[in-house]
């Protein structure tokens, strides 16, 4: 046996490449190859697709959905769910107007929205956890609760008159060379994925995400505190959302009570579409970090070639049912359910 | 019963059949057999012999690669399972296919439910149904659910499921697996009163006893071809382990011990917790092995459990001599107590996670950060030392072959550091081979010094490797026996018995 391990790594070690591996390593990594293909079929239907222009605004416009993606990710791969999101976001953006238009600075004010997001995250999840019922219904339960308090919050009406150093921020672009910036909203959305990637990959935290969603009674009977690992994973995608919302208010410089509404829905998209099982435990935020471009770019395709959002709707769900099939088979393929 | 034997023609008759995967994977290379009407017919083989895809073409659900399958003198080319079943093949599968919250009516006659105008109709679905647990014996009603019925009880369900098909030859593949003995004998009978009307069973077992007890003949299977077909009486069990095995092994023989030391690992003077859970008197210590003996129910795994922190109990532990009270599994582990869980696909291990990861789980509580290369380096020297097949560590733990999974389980303890080891049925759903490997491996652990308790319900398994033997009856630990003196039946009947004896009572 030890000869096999050692023969394994022997042929690791010098590298070779073969046809099973390729295939292997396609298989897996199947949304970055069906992300360049879509990517190539932009560059020829329009000469506007591949200029650095357009990339920013790629990464502009899908920061947002992005950033609650990479928390839900986290929840996914606990073989949870979260359907609060898009509430939280319209609720973060209207608990940190109305914080900046009483005066309290930005300073302050960004944090407490945060702090207040990764409560109600962790409420959610200790929820679902110590009282085992299904993360479906409680999130469920806070869609609508979390939307009616931002409605009550606001009167429906939207808050405006924020600093104006705050909305500058949404906007701002990150001057790279002479003549080329960067959104510092994508700058965000892209630190945060390498901040999730280094969490799920390098801490015990991480692992137990995937072990506790791979086999929650096999973690519990490891020693793993797998109440405590859920309530974690909500409070984050509590945090992220907080931040999402945040964002979106500096970006549209108004607290808008009926943002965000079905964006729950984009996000778990964006997961599944990225390779995470929705049976927890196995997934990565690098799928979903193509999988949001990947949709960015499909809306990018649409517009540049003037199709309605009718069409946009309607495609893009052929694609993620075409995306879940793929996965299935892949699934199958490997001998698992 | 059947003087005229030979001369008899087979209902079901498989020649030379062999199936072949894509990819060149051959799951049967080689497969004959041939089923009399009304005889038991066993299956012997180890894990990996080819016993499941012989199964599943007899069944309908592969179609052979090559070779024939031919029932009462018709050759057969089952496309699905349904055509098998048409034509008087019925498989009951060993995790039963019924659904649990059904009635046993409905369960009974699922998918085939007799029907008038497009309404079910119930009545003549209640005659079929009563009609076939009549002849299975059936103490239990037509329409309570299933999943409120013992095993036993449900096995039973599935057989006369099987009448109503008017099967020819019931396939029973390994329904001994959750069943105690006095359940075992009432589905022993029911076989007996099927034979005698002519149909024949086709029995899955590793166990000798079993194919003793109920076996005409017993055919064995070993790397994908049929060895031979042997009478069960007048045929040794070292023959038929050679068969299975190809090789002599001594897996029924006491081996000599090195006797442990005196050091008390663990000690529960009085304990008591669910289910009527009540111990005396329990120690194990360093280096010792004690088996915990005793029908399904008896208490076993509630005390595993309850060491593991995983029921509550009231009373007094001592672990190392200092008071032991685990509130949940996460404090036993901290003390150093590990358990190998009864089901280990379900509890043991997150099979689609690498084989390191699973191995290093309940130590990684000691770090904030992992380095995935020195997780590799130390579960590659435990799992070696455990002496574990895989072709690469980072393979899911679902592609190794059931023994290899067992001992992932077991590493992940060693790697933790773990000295006293609760072991609940370890051995379950291994092959012979895979048995003496698992027992040399406990045999090893103990001797470097870990203390350890293995409930079983093969009593051959820790009558051989065990130094002390305690049986369980109702909840409570009755008598200790030292198996170096105490023969089985002795154990075996204070099992069914059960009542507590002081003067027996080991120190």
């Amino acid at each position: 046996m030890s000869t096999l391990v050692q023969g394994r790594n022997a042929a690791e070690a010098t590298g070779r490449f073969t046809m099973a591996s390729l295939t292997a390593f396609l298989l897996r990594y199947n949304f970055i190859v069906i992300f360049f293909v879509v990517a190539a079929i932009a560059t020829c239907l329009s000469n506007d697709f591949l200029t650095w222009r357009n990339i920013c605004n790629l990464f502009q416009q899908s920061s947002v959905v992005g950033i609650v993606a990479i928390g839900m990710t986290f929840v996914i791969l606990t073989a949870n769910i979260d359907l609060s999101v898009g509430s939280m976001v319209a609720c973060s953006g209207l608990i940190v107007s109305l914080l900046m238009q009483a005066g309290i600075p930005p300073a302050v004010a960004i944090p407490a929205t945060f702090l207040i997001g990764t409560c109600i995250g962790a409420t959610l999840g200790a929820i679902s956890a110590y009282a085992a019922v299904p993360s479906f219904i409680v999130t469920l339960a806070g869609l609508v609760t979390i939307r009616g308090v931002t409605f009550l919050l606001s009167n429906g009406a939207p808050i405006g008159g924020l600093p104006h150093g705050f909305g500058a921020f949404g906007s701002y672009q990150i001057p790279l060379l002479p003549g080329v910036t960067f959104p510092i909203l994508g700058l965000l959305f892209l630190v945060v994925w390498g901040a999730a990637s280094l969490v799920l990959r390098y801490t015990v935290f991480g692992e137990y995400v995937f072990a506790t969603g791979g086999n929650a009674e096999a973690a519990r009977l490891s020693g793993l505190p797998v109440r405590l690992i859920v309530t974690l994973v909500f409070a984050i995608s509590g945090l992220l959302s907080s931040l999402s919302g945040v964002l979106l208010t500096a970006r549209l410089r108004i607290g808008q009570p009926t943002a965000a509404q079905g964006l729950e829905l984009d996000a778990i998209a964006a997961v599944v579409l990225g390779g995470t099982s929705l049976f927890g435990g196995r997934g990565s935020v690098l799928g979903t970090l193509f999988a949001v471009m990947l949709l960015q770019v499909l809306r990018n395709i649409f517009n540049l070639l003037g199709l309605g959002s009718f069409y946009q709707m309607t495609i893009t769900g052929l694609i993620i049912i075409a995306a879940i099939l793929l996965n299935r088979v892949i699934d199958s393929r490997q001998g698992r359910r | 019963m059947r003087e005229n034997d030979a001369v008899e023609t087979p209902v079901l008759a498989v020649d030379h059949a062999a199936k072949i995967f894509p990819g060149n994977v051959v799951a049967l290379a080689d497969a004959t057999l041939s089923i009399r009407p009304g005889e038991v017919h066993c299956l012997l083989g180890a894990n990996g012999a080819g016993k499941s895809t012989l199964l599943k073409i007899i069944a309908g659900a592969h179609l052979p690669t090559k070779g024939s399958l031919v029932l009462d003198g018709v050759p057969q080319r089952f496309r699905n399972p349904l055509e098998a079943a048409r034509a008087g093949i019925s498989m009951i599968y060993q995790e039963l296919d019924l659904v649990g919250s059904l009635s046993v009516a409905q369960n009974m006659l699922l998918g085939r439910v007799p029907s008038r105008w497009g309404l079910v109709d119930r009545k003549h679905r209640a005659q079929i149904a009563a009609e076939a647990l009549e002849k299975v014996g059936a103490g239990f009603g037509l329409d309570v659910p299933v999943a409120s019925l013992s095993i036993a009880n449900q096995q039973l369900t599935a057989i006369a499921r099987a009448l109503t098909l008017d099967a020819k030859i019931i396939i029973m593949d390994e329904p001994s697996a959750a069943l105690n003995e006095t359940e075992l004998e009432r589905v022993f009978a029911v076989i007996r009163s099927l034979t005698a009307r002519g149909i024949a069973i086709l029995y899955v077992s590793h166990r000798m006893g079993e194919i003793r007890a109920i076996g005409d003949r017993v055919t064995a299977l070993r790397g994908g071809r049929t060895v031979d077909t042997f009478p069960v009486a007048g045929t040794s069990d070292q023959t038929l382990v050679e068969a299975v095995l190809g090789r002599n092994q001594a897996l029924l023989e006491r081996s000599a011990r090195a006797p442990c030391g005196d050091t008390v690992a663990l000690s529960a003077p009085f304990l008591k917790g669910p289910h009527g859970l009540e111990i005396r008197d329990l120690s194990v210590r360093e280096g010792e092995i004690i088996g915990l003996s005793g029908l399904n129910g008896s208490g076993r795994t509630s005390l595993l459990r309850v060491l593991f922190g995983d029921l509550p109990s009231t009373g007094d532990i001592l672990l190392n001599g200092r008071p032991y009270k685990p509130k949940q599994p996460a404090d036993a582990i901290a003390r150093g107590v590990g358990l190998v869980p009864e089901d280990r696909k379900m509890h043991g291990l997150v099979l689609d996670q690498a084989i390191y990861r699973n191995a290093a789980l309940p130590s990684l509580r000691r770090r904030r950060f992992i380095s995935h290369d020195s997780l590799r380096r130390g579960s590659a020297r435990v799992l070696g030392d455990l002496s574990t097949r895989f072709s690469a560590i980072d393979q899911p733990v679902r592609q190794l072959s059931g023994g290899n999974q067992q001992k992932v389980v077991f590493s992940k303890w060693v790697l933790n550091g773990s000295r006293v080891l609760l072991l609940d049925e370890p051995s379950r759903g291994l092959d012979v081979g895979a048995k003496a490997e698992l027992y040399a491996l406990i045999r090893r652990l103990a001797e470097q010094g870990a203390a350890i308790l293995v409930a079983s319900s093969e009593l051959d398994e820790i009558y051989a490797n065990c130094d002390r033997i305690w049986v369980f009856h109702e909840g409570r630990n009755v008598r200790c026996f030292d198996p170096t003196v105490a023969s089985r039946d002795d154990i075996l009947t204070a099992g069914l018995i059960g009542h507590r004896d002081a003067s027996e009572i080991a120190p």
